[in-house]
């Protein structure tokens, strides 16, 4: 949906028909960015960036006053930072996101059984069946946003359609703090008018060879010759667009199992050399997946080791625990040893990640009679408590003190 | 060198010496044997630096001298000899083995390349073969096999004036078995060796039906060995460092709740249900005064339950236990009964654990001193 600033909002008025409206998508707005601005209250209304403060870095979010000088996300930090010089970048924070995003996710799993998660805030949920309890798909909506605002202080967007795919174009419209309603009669009404980009799939390339040949509106594609329309985008790609334009879309809301794995990783500002930093890094990036794991409930029974050379040739390495585990001390010394081969053939390292696969739930495998891992446990808890409570990076293992890569946010620093 | 030899003592000695010698090795040479014949007959040896074995035979030697031959090859060759005298001899780098109207021309490895056999110490104590034996198959399945942690791969051997207790786990049970030991002449009073487990379950099935064992423990470069000997054969083994987790406060000191119940019948039962089950889960056991219900939960296919006579102690008790972790402390108590007791547990996140020991009748406890500790799973029913 394009670069999402909010100059272009739609939202509905109340008194439209909503009954034929039964999908809903649900969108966080400016997610990550949101979540730092609760602990940064003083800027709001300011742009915003979330993402390291570093040369190779990434924007991970940014706020919508950032957006407006584009600002978009996965976008280079030092490119974001010329468009955006006044921007104020903050790190990010994937356990207070995860946190979230539970908390959200949990709010939609009371409204529908039927919620299709997508990523970490996102998700379809078809409210057909609960009308006799919460009312209509426009009062379900309404109670989303509410609840959601209510217990994170969060604010959402909600689009509901008949289809998956008009209600995600809906929420895109709406933002921010938005919710639109499109019947499914007026399905047709509401997409023609759109630019192509607004078609699930069509960006880049695609909509660029669209447009040359001639096609701006959604209105263009739904009544294009299938043969032009075929030569621009293929066979396959002229179908789906073709029913996409006429808002069909037959997929329903499926749900999905939580997350298959959890994982972090880190690009260093120069290759690194120097086994005891990357070590350093391994340690830093285990305690943040433990940190998830136990936020999610959950414990990996296998540990990824990725890494990333000098010339971009990658390796990832998995290793089967004995025991499933949410300990960041045992995740890292786990992906040490994984790490021990490659720290003797000495090649500068652009990437480490860690990464917990196949989660389970803690204590449906065998227990075991003793936990050699006990004193970690208790020290990795009151770490995150003491977290919790004066902030990421108040305490941490002494071997991250005075590394490079800091955990306090680094308010306004530019390079 | 050139010697003849009985076909059944050579074949039983070159598998005896092959026995131990790893699958794979990254070093060719250690895969041979090394036969050293002198006036005063054979000896044949394999080492890989981790274990040795060597054993001493009879034979008409006529010209003394040492070779080395791959191993798993001569081993083959020995077993499928036909029932005649056994001729060896070499010439230049050719072996020349002859038995009945078979012949075979093997190539010698470089001999003088082969690594000397360990330096055994004078003995620390002799045990009796078949309770050695015994105690060890008991023992030893409760091992990890998992070589991340190599410390509990092994069995530690305690001795102590007149015993010596074996010990083994892989943190989910432990089992531990105490057996007589006669410390002789040696003056030893306590000695601890943890051996590799693999090993030692070769040493119990080699030894078995030796009578009695003596055993040595020998330290040199800071690496600590253990050897034993019987029959004029003798194996080492590099003892694991490290020290071993102290499991022994993990048993209770009083049970009173308790159940007995016939061992074979049990173990069938646990068999049967156990069907159904899929991989890794466990079977739910419900003890009253009216017997054990076993209940399995599998797919969504399948279920099964069963219940047989079990004389309980104390209160109804429910516990989820893996099942071939049970099965593995039943066929070990060697006895017709076997009592499960249950302990108690402050810990409300971790059920206690359960405690199997050998019954040899429904009120008689067995008299060997086996213990087998089982830590159950959550009940997620």
């Amino acid at each position: 949906m394009g670069k999402q600033d909010g100059r272009t909002r739609h939202v509905t008025a109340p008194g439209v028909d909503d009954s034929t409206a039964t999908i809903l998508h649900v969108d966080m707005d400016a997610f990550f960015a949101s979540v730092e601005l609760l602990d940064h209250p003083e800027l709001i209304g300011k742009p915003v960036i979330v993402g390291h403060n570093s040369v190779r870095s990434v924007v991970t979010a940014a706020t919508y006053e950032a957006r407006k000088y584009g600002v978009n996300s996965a976008m280079p930090m030092a490119l974001a930072l010329r468009r955006c010089p006044n921007a104020i970048v903050l790190e990010p924070h994937f356990e207070r996101y995860q946190h979230f995003s539970s908390i959200v996710f949990d709010i939609c799993d009371q409204l529908t059984p039927k919620v299709e998660r997508l990523g970490i805030d996102e998700a379809f949920l078809d409210v057909a069946g609960a009308r006799a309890i919460y009312g209509s798909p426009l009062e379900v909506a309404a109670l989303l946003r509410r609840r959601v605002f209510a217990e994170t202080g969060l604010v959402c967007s909600v689009g509901a359609a008949a289809s998956k795919y008009v209600a995600k174009v809906a929420s895109g419209l709406s933002k921010p703090d938005g919710l639109l309603v499109i019947p499914a009669d007026k399905t047709i009404e509401f997409l023609h008018p759109l630019p192509i980009t607004a078609l699930w799939g069509v960006g880049g390339k695609t909509a660029e060879s669209l447009q040359h040949r001639g096609f701006s509106t959604i209105a263009d594609i739904a009544h294009a010759d299938r043969e032009t329309l075929t030569r621009a985008v293929g066979e396959a790609g002229a179908v789906k667009l073709h029913n996409l334009s006429w808002g069909n879309d037959p997929r329903n809301v499926v749900e999905r199992a939580a997350e298959k794995s959890i994982g972090h990783e880190t690009t260093f500002e120069y290759n690194v050399l120097d086994a005891n930093e990357i070590r350093r890094e391994l340690l830093r990036l285990s305690g943040k997946v433990a940190a998830r794991l136990r936020g999610a409930g959950m414990e990996a029974s296998t540990v990824v080791l990725k890494l990333r050379f000098e010339d971009f040739s990658t390796i990832t390495r998995s290793r089967k625990l004995p025991d499933p585990t949410d300990l960041g001390r045992t995740i890292y010394e786990t992906v040490r040893d994984v790490y021990a081969d490659f720290a003797r053939e000495g090649r500068p390292v652009r990437l480490v990640g860690v990464r917990g696969e196949q989660l389970v739930e803690p204590g449906g495998g065998q227990l075991s009679l003793w936990d050699t891992t006990d004193g970690w446990r208790d020290a990795e808890q009151a770490m995150e408590a003491a977290s919790a409570r004066f902030g990421t990076g108040a305490i941490g293992p002494a071997r991250l003190l005075g590394s490079q890569r800091s955990e306090r946010p680094r308010l306004g620093q530019r390079d | 060198m050139k010697f003849q030899v009985n076909r059944d003592v050579f074949s039983e000695a070159v598998s005896f010496a092959v026995k131990l010698l790893p699958q794979r090795t990254t070093l060719p040479i250690l895969s041979g044997v090394l036969i050293e014949a002198t006036d005063e007959g054979l000896t044949l040896s394999s080492f890989d630096y981790e274990v040795s074995a060597r054993t001493q035979i009879l034979a008409e030697v006529e010209e003394p001298g040492r070779v080395l031959v791959s191993g798993k090859l001569l081993a083959d060759i020995a077993s499928r000899l036909p029932n005649a005298p056994v001729r060896f001899s070499t010439e230049d780098n050719k072996i020349t083995v002859a038995c009945g109207t078979g012949h075979f021309t093997l190539s010698s490895m470089p001999v003088e390349e082969y690594p000397s056999l360990p330096q055994i110490s004078d003995k620390v104590g002799t045990l009796k073969a078949d309770l050695f034996a015994a105690a060890i198959s008991q023992v030893a399945v409760a091992a990890s096999r998992d070589d991340v942690t190599p410390v509990i791969t092994g069995v530690q051997l305690e001795v102590s004036e007149n015993n010596i207790s074996l010990v083994a786990t892989d943190r989910y049970r432990v089992a531990v078995r105490d057996i007589e030991w006669d410390a002789g002449a040696s003056g030893v009073e306590a000695a601890t060796a943890l051996v590799p487990a693999k090993t030692l379950v070769e040493v119990g099935k080699t030894f078995g039906n030796s009578g009695e064992i003596s055993v040595a423990i020998t330290s040199s470069d800071e690496r600590e060995l253990i050897a034993f000997q019987a029959d004029k054969k003798t194996v080492t083994s590099l003892l694991i460092k490290g020290n071993f987790p102290p499991v022994r406060r993990l048993f209770p000191e009083t049970v009173d709740n308790f159940a007995v119940m016939n061992t074979g019948e049990l173990i069938e039962a646990v068999r049967r249900v156990s069907l159904v089950l899929e991989r890794e889960a466990a079977l739910r056991f419900t003890f009253t005064t009216e017997g054990v219900t076993l209940e399995a939960i599998g797919s969504e296919q399948a279920q099964a339950s069963e219940t047989i006579d079990a004389f309980l102690t104390g209160d109804d008790t429910v516990v989820s236990l893996k099942p071939q972790f049970l099965i593995d402390g039943l066929s070990s108590v060697h006895s017709e009964f076997v009592r499960i007791s249950f302990t108690k547990t402050e810990n409300p996140n971790k059920p206690g654990p359960v405690l199997i020991t050998s019954q040899s009748s429904k009120d008689q406890p067995g008299s060997d001193n086996y213990k087998y500790l089982l830590q159950p799973n959550l009940l997620l029913r």
